[in-house]
């Protein structure tokens, strides 16, 4: 492993109610690089990004969470959030009697900067434009009645206003169509250019993966990391599936 | 003139002597001496809408003639066949079944067949009256068969006043009226120290003949040191449709209740609140809906956030009297406590007296939801700020959702002095 990982698990696993999910998870993430992270339905990919979160329905079993050189394992998700990490939901929750606009003003306010409001309403204006998002979305309870699409846009509103060291992406392409995913690929790309962002994307769907240069992928099985190499192994996955990695793991 | 004190009990009682004990039934309205009966209120409605002071009496003489011809008296066969049927169960019961206060009242309502005595007072009619008192001339609202009418009152807080408006508003068939009412801070007294002492109110009866729509939205944006009585009493005539919502935000006390006459076939009576409490305040709502018509509606709906040493007391009562086929009630509550020091206390009653209804309730009571919570705290707030959250936000989805400029300014007032900088959030042209 090098000494440049943003992000680092080192024997990492998990478990929810005395159920194992995750074993001796091994990775890093180099700053400033962009990583997938493949594996079929159950193979505990969202769950890995929930427990890099902090997400408290998981317990820690065994290993550690290494982050900007500082160990957050036991860190709660907001101590996570300030020291710089970021999960876009694959199902954002809704929030009924919180305006989206009150919200992200929370979000920013909790980061300790002071912003007049005057300059606040001027920047989410000009994010949600910049992420065909009509501004009235702005005043609405926080995911209330918005579709799959104007969800993830929300999470990519939150990514370029937070601009968060690590960006985790969980599915943020699934149940997108064409023009939403094209939203999505923006948002990521702006993230990309403005900060000189870290991606963890998680996937099924390597069209989003099109506009970006992919530095590694990982690929997970039944809780385990089981492979690992160039952006060459999604086209290999897409041609032959899962089906020999799973077939490995039977075998162990 | 200057007021003596006053002191209106038995306000918002619920309708069974368990709720006294319970000291569900305590609510008490004092009225400080030495306040000026003082009414500070500016009506817009257009010319042609204004009515006569007693149409309200007079719509509802007319349904009473209607409802009569639909509802014929009891023969007196068919009395006597009822005085035989009710001997036999008193004998076959252990000397018959054990009535309430409430039962007794609401049979004695029953039997008198009259609209005019069914018709209450959500407040009570102790707090009605004296309402009616301070405010003096009625505002008459009507809109004449298939018309539409938008209409506002708009009642300061004057220090040292009691300013209270009372309201009719008559909804002929097949119109449309859509009324704001907006209780507002005295501007000249924000911010003063101590806190200057008053009250405000409203008294509101609505008349929706058949097919009419009423919509009413009640601001209340006050500063600490105001008592505010809002009471409101609904008839709904057949396919009639009445929402209101309200919308509570400031002030050292509130007292709020709504009573309802469901007694039109398909009508249907909507409320939505929407409250907060903090420091020391005291909110106190009473809703109670009585369904007569076959197939009516309703649906009482509370949202609220409690913080500080705030106490709030909610009791929601809906009765399926006999004779309401199909009808179906709700009630649903959602408490946010915000810190330890807060006094809920929620009671959801429903009474039935009639098959085939629907009567339901539910309450969430607490703290955010686990989901919730970690997606809040994904973005970098701790449980503690993710909760002050709410109480923002309750004050700025009432400024986003205000039905006009002047509740908007009065809700953006009260933001500001909650928290500098508010305002800004809703200046013209960023």
């Amino acid at each position: 492993m090098s000494n440049g990982a943003l992000l680092r698990c080192c024997g990492l696993s998990a478990a929810v109610e005395e159920k194992q999910i995750l074993h001796e998870i091994d990775f890093e993430v180099p700053q400033g690089e962009v990583h997938v992270l493949m594996g079929p339905n159950g193979a505990g990919k969202s769950t890995l990004g929930h427990v890099l979160m902090g997400d408290p329905v998981y317990d820690i079993t065994a290993g550690s969470i290494e982050f900007d050189g500082a160990d957050i394992t036991e860190l709660t998700p907001d101590k996570r959030s300030l020291a710089g990490m970021f999960l876009s939901f694959q199902a954002p929750v809704e929030i009924p009697g919180v305006p989206l606009r009150s919200f992200l003003r929370a979000m920013v306010e909790g980061r300790g900067e002071k912003m007049k409001n005057k300059e606040f309403r001027k920047q989410t204006k000009a994010l949600a434009e910049t992420l065909d998002m009509d501004p009235a979305y702005l005043d609405r309870e926080l995911g209330v009645g918005f579709s799959g699409g104007e969800k993830k846009k929300v999470e990519m509103l939150q990514l370029l206003m937070l601009k968060p060291k690590l960006a985790i992406l969980d599915e943020t392409d699934s149940g997108l169509d064409v023009d939403a995913l094209s939203v999505v690929s923006r948002g990521m790309e702006l993230y990309r250019e403005q900060c000189d962002g870290t991606l963890l994307i998680i996937t099924h769907n390597t069209r989003i993966l099109e506009h970006l240069n992919v530095d590694r992928v990982h690929v997970m099985v039944a809780g385990r990391m089981v492979a690992y190499g160039t952006a060459s192994l999604i086209e290999e996955i897409d041609a032959q599936g899962f089906e020999r990695y799973e077939a490995a793991v039977a075998i162990d | 003139m200057q007021t003596s004190a006053v002191t209106i009990g038995r306000a918002s009682a619920m309708p069974a002597p368990t709720w006294h004990f319970l000291n569900m039934n305590d609510t008490v309205i004092e009225v400080p001496a030495g306040l000026a009966i003082s009414p500070s209120v500016k009506v817009s409605e257009p010319y042609s809408a204004k009515g006569a002071a007693d149409e309200f009496e007079n719509a509802l003489a007319d349904a009473q003639e209607a409802w009569e011809q639909d509802h014929p008296a009891p023969t007196a066969e068919e009395l006597a066949t009822r005085e035989e049927f009710l001997a036999a169960e008193a004998d076959a019961t252990y000397g018959g079944t054990a009535q309430s206060a409430y039962q007794v009242v609401a049979d004695a309502i029953e039997e008198s067949r009259s609209l005019a005595v069914a018709f209450e007072h959500g407040v009570g009619d102790e707090a009605a009256a004296y309402l009616r008192y301070a405010a003096g001339e009625r505002v008459v609202v009507q809109a004449d068969p298939g018309k539409q009418v938008d209409a506002q009152v708009v009642v300061a807080a004057v220090p040292g006043t009691v300013s209270a408006a009372a309201i009719d508003v008559i909804a002929d068939a097949g119109s449309s009226v859509n009324l704001s009412i907006v209780v507002e801070a005295d501007a000249d007294a924000s911010g003063q120290a101590p806190q200057p002492e008053g009250i405000t109110g409203t008294t509101v009866r609505v008349f929706a003949d058949d097919g009419a729509q009423v919509s009413i939205t009640r601001t209340q944006a006050l500063d600490e040191g105001f008592t505010d009585i809002d009471d409101t009493g609904l008839f709904a005539a057949d396919d009639a449709r009445i929402d209101v919502r309200q919308t509570i935000l400031g002030g050292s006390a509130t007292f709020t209740g709504l009573a309802g006459d469901l007694r039109g076939d398909s009508s249907r009576i909507d409320v939505d609140t929407r409250y907060l409490g903090h420091s020391d305040r005291k909110l106190d709502l009473n809703y109670s809906l009585r369904h007569h018509g076959p197939k009516s509606r309703c649906n009482l709906q509370a949202n609220g956030v409690l913080a500080g040493r705030a106490s709030k007391t909610l009791r929601g009562t809906i009765d399926l009297v006999r004779g309401c086929k199909g009808a179906e009630g709700a009630e649903n509550e959602t408490v946010l406590l915000v810190d330890e020091g807060v006094h809920n206390k929620t009671v959801p009653v429903i009474l039935c007296n009639e098959d085939d209804v629907a009567g339901n309730h539910g309450a969430t009571i607490g703290h955010i939801r686990d989901e919730q919570l970690f997606y809040l705290t994904s973005r970098g707030l701790s449980q503690e700020a993710a909760e002050r959250m709410f109480v923002a936000a309750i004050v700025e989805q009432a400024a986003i959702d205000a039905p006009d400029e002047a509740a908007k300014d009065a809700v953006v007032r009260l933001g500001e002095r909650l928290a500098p900088g508010f305002a800004e959030l809703f200046e013209e042209g960023v």
